[in-house]
């Protein structure tokens, strides 16, 4: 197969830095024509900031790019459009008060002074047919679904002219049919003359749909394998190195492990009003004690709101919240921390630390009636004392208590936030958990440490909700699966064995019954 | 001054020409201009992500370069291009600091308002001195429009106006046609709702910001020339008086749509048009309490929160640097 690869994309010694941090070390990378390509990596191995660089986004330090035989210089989007490189980033770069259209024409609009979409409208449709793909063209793109915002990005990058095209973890934000659908659509591509680069980290993706692999660790790139050398194992052990993937955790038992009595939460008929977000409808489930149950959904069907209004951050216009047996919803967001809930947030920088302060003073924030003896007091010397030892007890990588939570990497900075919710889970006997993508953007080592924590949590007797966007993490962390879509639950699958096609269905909007 | 003949008119004094006189319409739509110009320039500017808090100070600054140079040169056209100019400069220089130095939107533009309004007098005290009369300078004549004009009714209040005036309408549709008809506008929008977006497409974001930062500027410039050379004549320190204030809020008022901005714009100029008539003829204060007339523009600033309240969406990446290197 290597022999009749025409190269098509050739990278030879790229090097990249962030201030101190070496992203890139001396990459070399090559990818030919009708060919779909794998970048493989843990997070901040390096391949998004790659594919950055030919892009255009990122300028490189050192090293030269080649297209075509060609050597060039890529400064600027532009250039990158200029010898045909097109990417679609992992959240889409769209316009969305723009329709679908304006932001395809966008930057290529097809005259200089009067803008006309009807007149390109043609030329759209035609390329879209062309592709095999149909896209609402006059509809806004805000109101659109991810799975189609992404086709857009794809067909935009097609009009201007992209014969490389560039995809940023592409299925995070798809059902397990969409996921399908995005893979057929690139085979053809590929099989049209298009080189697909596609970055994931997720293996069996990378297995079923692969021509060649490209493997980064650490900045480095490691090898490149046709897809009929690599193995699952193979790749792991390049992925990870030395190190070895984190020992896997105990799966999953099932409902069967619940513990009597009243469940940690539960939820019973939640409405919000759509002031808030996107609008709960009816909303009812259980989180039994001494369970993890996963929520399942696309990003934006009310899983923020949901975690939300759980925590009492916004109000629940109609419904009970039950926590341990006791009625809740009317308490503020301090007296259910004080009677056992607690939440890891999903954005964890903007919600989730005081990026400015010391570790000493984050990991106080919420303890503080705990810690303090005197009530209004700040006390140093108890929350230095508190930040030494969660430094030393959650193997967090920072030089002492004293420095910015923003200094952190995302690794640490939510091993200190979860470390945070576990030490006042242990003083307020810790009911439930509300974990909101605990592990979103993190290597695989920082993930197995969240993960560790929540088990250690269910073991313990707590009830833990888990809501994610990747459904292989649901699988392998959930003893029971609740679906969300559009602010209503849909469907509830018990573990410990899925059936990822059915609950996919029920995240793409089709309720039990329907025909797929 | 120009203002005079709406006293001396006099005719029909019943209380229904209290609110509709042809002379209080004309009067409307002289006040209008200056807003609506400035608020298109702000526009513009807005639209590119930019937010310039300082548009009083800058068109303060236009308000003396105008008057000035008129005033030494004798050309209100010369004292118009200098203002535009003036402002641009001044706008240039919030460009640099917001779009290539990336520093925080509102204080540096809050520093351009109160440079702008510190300057300005400055100007005018060293070109002047210190003397016994003010200077003054002819205001603009109406320019009555051939065909148009001679309306009766409509002709009269739109069309036997100052060049300014005319100016102005021509602007909203210029700005207008380019916002939402052109290429370019649809890029500049591009930028002001995610530049990495526009970024991603080729298109130079700084280079657009910078663009509409100094054609915004010359709208303000304009607008700050036309207090002197249209309502008074001569320049005093507080002469915008809060009018580029009053134009930021008409750009929210609006929703960032130069027509909407427009009907803004004549609403308040019609009430600042009727306070001013009232104020001149005192059986008038008998009818209406002066109490609830200087009420008038506070009643308006609510409105425009309400509107804010009510989710008015602004350009999403208003206020925001752009890095193309920053990793999120």
């Amino acid at each position: 197969m290597t022999a009749k690869h025409v190269p098509c994309v050739e990278m030879y010694g790229v090097s990249k830095s962030f201030g101190e941090v070496r992203a890139l070390d001396a990459v070399d990378f090559e990818a030919a024509k009708g060919e779909i390509h794998a970048l493989l990596g843990e997070n901040g191995a390096g391949k998004t900031t790659l594919m950055n660089i030919l892009s255009g986004l990122y300028r490189l330090d050192e090293g030269q790019i080649v297209v075509d035989r060609r050597e060039v210089d890529i400064h600027s989007p532009q250039d990158a459009i200029a010898v045909g490189v097109g990417m679609v980033h992992q959240h889409v770069e769209l316009i969305g008060n723009f329709t679908a259209l304006e932001n395809i024409l966008l930057g290529r609009e097809g005259s200089r002074w009067r803008l006309d979409v009807d007149a390109q409208r043609a030329s759209v449709e035609e390329l879209a047919a062309n592709y095999g793909l149909s896209i609402p063209l006059d509809e806004q793109v805000k109101t659109l679904p991810a799975g189609i915002q992404q086709k857009v990005e794809i067909l935009k990058a097609l009009y201007h002219g992209a014969d490389i095209l560039i995809l940023d973890e592409p299925t995070t934000m798809l059902t397990p049919h969409e996921v399908d659908g995005l893979f057929s659509i690139l085979k053809s591509f590929a099989t049209g003359g298009l080189t697909v680069v596609f970055i994931t980290h997720k293996i069996q993706e990378v297995l079923d749909n692969c021509d060649r692999i490209t493997v980064f660790r650490g900045g480095r790139k490691i090898d490149t394998i046709p897809r009929e050398e690599a193995t699952r194992d193979r790749l792991v052990q390049m992925m990870m190195g030395e190190r070895g993937m984190p020992p896997v955790g105990e799966r999953p038992t099932g409902p069967s492990a619940a513990r009597e009595g009243d469940p940690a939460l539960s939820v019973r008929g939640v409405r919000t009003s759509a002031k808030s977000g996107v609008p709960l409808t009816d909303v009812a489930f259980d989180v039994p004690r001494g369970l993890i149950v996963g929520m399942a959904g696309i990003s934006g069907n009310g899983q923020k709101e949901l975690a939300e209004a759980l925590a009492g951050l916004i109000e629940i216009e109609e419904g009970e919240v039950h926590l341990g047996g006791e009625e809740v919803s009317a308490l503020s967001v301090a007296g259910r921390i004080a009677r056992g809930m607690s939440l890891l947030p999903q954005d964890r920088i903007e919600e989730g630390i005081l990026p400015g302060l010391s570790l000493a003073e984050n990991f106080v924030l919420g303890l503080h009636p705990h810690i303090f003896k005197r009530r209004g007091v700040f006390e140093r010397e108890a929350a230095h004392e508190l930040g030494r030892n969660a430094i030393a007890e959650f193997n967090i990588l920072a030089r002492n208590e004293h420095v910015p939570a923003a200094h952190l990497s995302g690794g640490n900075i939510q091993k200190t936030i979860v470390a945070r919710a576990v030490m006042l889970a242990h003083r307020t006997g810790g009911k439930a958990m509300i974990a909101n993508n605990p592990t979103r953007g993190l290597d695989v080592m920082a993930a197995s440490f969240v993960h560790g924590r929540l088990r250690e949590l269910r073991a313990g007797g707590a009830g833990v909700l888990l809501i994610s966007e990747d459904l292989d993490e649901l699988c392998q962390m959930s003893d029971r699966i609740v679906v969300i879509y559009a602010g209503e639950i849909l469907g509830a699958f018990d573990g410990p064995e899925y059936d990822i096609y059915q609950i996919g269905a029920l995240m793409a909007g089709q309720k039990e019954g329907e025909v797929s | 001054m120009r203002f005079s003949h709406v006293c001396s008119t006099g005719r029909g004094c019943t209380s229904l020409s209290l609110f509709f006189d042809i002379s209080l319409f004309q009067l409307t739509m002289l006040m209008m201009a200056p807003l609506i110009i400035a608020c298109l320039g702000e526009t513009i500017i807005e639209r590119s992500g930019i937010l310039n808090v300082g548009i009083e100070g800058v068109v303060t600054l236009g308000s003396v370069t105008g008057f000035l140079l008129t005033y030494y040169s004798g050309s209100a056209i010369i004292g118009c291009i200098v203002a535009a100019l003036s402002g641009s400069v001044l706008t240039l220089l919030l460009a640099y600091f917001s779009i290539t130095l990336r520093a925080n939107q509102i204080v540096i533009g809050l520093g351009i308002f109160v440079l702008g309004l510190g300057i300005s007098p400055t100007i005018y005290r060293l070109a002047v001195g210190v003397v016994q009369s003010i200077p003054q300078v002819p205001t603009l004549k109406e320019l009555q429009i051939p065909l148009l004009g001679s309306i009766p009714f409509i002709g009269e209040i739109f069309f036997a106006q100052n060049g300014l005036v005319y100016l102005s309408y021509f602007l909203v549709a210029a700005v207008s046609y380019f916002l939402f008809k052109t290429p370019l506008g649809l890029r500049l929008r591009a930028c002001g709702e995610n530049p990495r977006a526009a970024d991603t497409v080729g298109i130079d974001v700084a280079r657009m910001r910078y663009g509409a930062c100094v054609v915004g500027g010359l709208f303000l410039g304009v607008a700050g020339a036309y207090l002197p050379l249209v309502i008074s004549g001569s320049f005093t320190d507080n002469i915008v008086n809060g009018r580029g204030w009053l134009a930021l809020m008409l750009v929210i008022f609006g929703r960032w749509v130069p027509v909407w901005s427009f009907v803004g714009a004549l609403l308040f100029a019609y009430v600042d048009a009727f306070q001013f008539k009232v104020n001149a003829l005192p059986q008038y204060a008998k009818l209406i309490p002066p109490q609830f007339l200087l009420m008038l523009p506070y009643v308006f600033a609510m409105i425009v929160l309400v509107q804010v309240a009510r989710g008015a969406e602004s350009p999403r990446a208003l206020t925001r640097p752009y890095d193309r290197e920053a990793r999120d």
